[in-house]
């Protein structure tokens, strides 16, 4: 509670000081989308966003959000939102960076996504898709693209080579939550040219009651990105143990293609694959691909259609549905 | 319909050199005055001798600064990343095509901007992160500022055309007499 309770006072002092400092800038992201898929569900958020300088290279990132939907049980519309019909403080933090000579030195300080593989809020939507990938769900037994941490991040190295350390404890939103305790995620990071590999461990709590999960939770990833000339391709793997006794791995893969005759359009597709080796019946294997497309309709306004076709036995309703989103997007700033 | 008011002061008396003044003016979409409007006056012939300097187009708190670039032809801009995550710059519809690929805070990447014409730029990893760049062929030009008044400081008296851009909006574009006290008023409506 005293964690929630500093971060919110964190970010309510950032934007307050924000809105006195001079010569600053500040970003204001206002974002709401609505959503229905075939799977018999229906989604709303809201996402606000505001970032900027606080002066002396210190910047701030604040982020709340806002999602509910009919039903739930089912992933669709799991991409970026916790679906939980209140209004929750997701990002808020403050950071510097430093650059002495050709180095690279970042102190992150506050409540922000677990540094895991491919997790930037940029990155975290999964533009163009409406579902968060497996081994990113809630409650398939592995990571969550609602895992907060409440503490300290460190990067150190030079830009296309960096080791990253956050130290801090769980402050998860949305359906799962992690039990309270230390938690720890090292990465690595290279980049070569356009492609850029990723190495991430985390060693942290389960989120399942304490009676049925023993031990910690630990899982190895490893992640690429590759962007150029409009096409983009990524991915993440992992495998590791959501406690004592059980396994997970898996992935995805995804395309993204905006190339320049495709005009508003941009081409998604993705294959991923998730095992979850555990006593019967509690085990889960799942395959799912995605084809889809995100189309800019119209200034601030997007709409994205997913078509997804999964295999084995993911706990959905339909082994093909189709989901479609609409967003609207309005950024402001100002500069004093 | 574009309306176009241009004041002028008094002329200077005739010299063998012409006078260099400091055309000043405002923008303005109605009565509210525009900031970042570029405006630009051709150039004669054989004013074209100084060489195009280096420009940066920042990437900082997720966005571009500044968000409206003019420069001459044969600018090279260049894109450093300030922010932790990468960014992709790139720029597909018009004006200079290119694709900067993914890179990380701390690196730049440069562009050669060698063809007059208007560039957006976007950024592949946010989509609400967008500027302009636009080339002219002058060294007469300048982008107003939050206040929409802009200065082109420099420019030889004489008779020039001008042209004003911005944003969402058809050129504004017409002749114009610079002297001393001259000052050059332009409206979107």
């Amino acid at each position: 509670m005293a964690l929630k309770l500093w971060t919110t006072v964190v970010c309510a002092t950032a934007l307050l000081h924000a809105s006195v400092a001079s010569s600053q800038s500040t970003v204001v992201e206002v974002t709401q989308t609505v959503g229905a898929s075939t799977e018999d569900i229906a989604a709303v958020a809201t996402q606000i966003r505001a970032f900027g300088e606080l002066g002396a290279g210190v910047r701030f990132m604040g982020e709340g959000a806002w999602g509910a939907r009919s039903a739930g049980e089912t992933d669709a519309f799991g991409a970026a939102y916790p679906y939980t019909n209140r209004l929750q403080v997701i990002e808020a933090y403050g950071e510097r960076t430093f650059q002495p000579g050709r180095f690279l030195v970042g102190v992150r300080a506050g409540r922000y996504r677990t540094p895991f593989g491919i997790s930037s809020a940029s990155d975290h939507a999964y533009t163009g898709f409406l579902r968060a990938p497996l081994i990113r769900y809630d409650g398939y037994f592995a990571l969550t693209n609602n895992s907060l941490e409440h503490g300290v991040d460190v990067i150190v190295g030079v830009p296309r080579l960096t080791l990253e350390v956050s130290t801090g404890v769980p402050g998860d939103v949305g359906e799962e939550s992690r039990r309270p305790g230390l938690d720890t995620v090292v990465r690595g990071q290279g980049a070569v040219g356009p492609v850029i590999v990723g190495l991430s461990y985390s060693n942290t709590k389960p989120y399942q009651p304490e009676y049925f999960a023993f031990g910690r939770a630990v899982f190895t990833g490893i992640d690429v990105r590759y962007m150029h000339g409009g096409v983009e391709a990524r991915g993440e793997w992992i495998t590791g143990r959501p406690f004592d006794g059980t396994t997970t791995t898996g992935g995805y893969a995804d395309l993204i293609v905006h190339r320049p005759l495709m005009g508003p359009v941009t081409a998604v597709m993705r294959i991923e694959h998730l095992v979850y080796e555990a006593e019967e019946p509690f085990e889960l294997y799942g395959l799912r691909y995605t084809f889809g497309a995100r189309v800019r309709v119209f200034r601030q306004f997007t709409a994205v259609i997913n078509v997804i076709h999964q295999t084995e036995d993911l706990p959905q309703r339909r082994p093909t549905s189709v989901d479609v989103g609409l967003t609207y997007s309005l950024r402001s700033r100002q500069t004093r | 319909m574009l309306l176009v008011v241009a004041v002028f002061g008094s002329l200077a008396s005739a010299a063998p050199a012409p006078a260099l003044v400091d055309l000043q003016g405002t923008t303005r979409v109605g009565d509210r005055t525009e900031p970042h409007a570029v405006v630009w006056l051709d150039a004669p012939a054989g004013s074209m001798a100084a060489r195009a300097p280096r420009t940066i187009l920042d990437q900082r708190n997720l966005d571009f600064s500044p968000q409206v670039l003019a420069v001459r032809v044969g600018t090279v801009v260049e894109f450093p990343n300030n922010d932790r995550v990468f960014h992709n710059v790139f720029s597909f519809h018009d004006g200079k095509k290119f694709d900067l690929g993914l890179y990380p805070v701390g690196t730049m990447r440069r562009v050669t901007f060698d063809h007059p014409g208007l560039s957006r730029i976007f950024c592949n990893i946010h989509p609400n992160m967008g500027a302009h760049v636009m080339v002219v062929d002058t060294p007469y030009f300048t982008v107003s500022g939050d206040d929409g008044r802009f200065t082109i400081p420099a420019v030889p008296a004489g008779t020039y055309t001008y042209h004003a851009w911005r944003p969402g909006r058809p050129d504004l574009t017409g002749p114009v007499v610079v002297a001393p006290v001259a000052s050059l008023e332009l409206r979107w409506h």
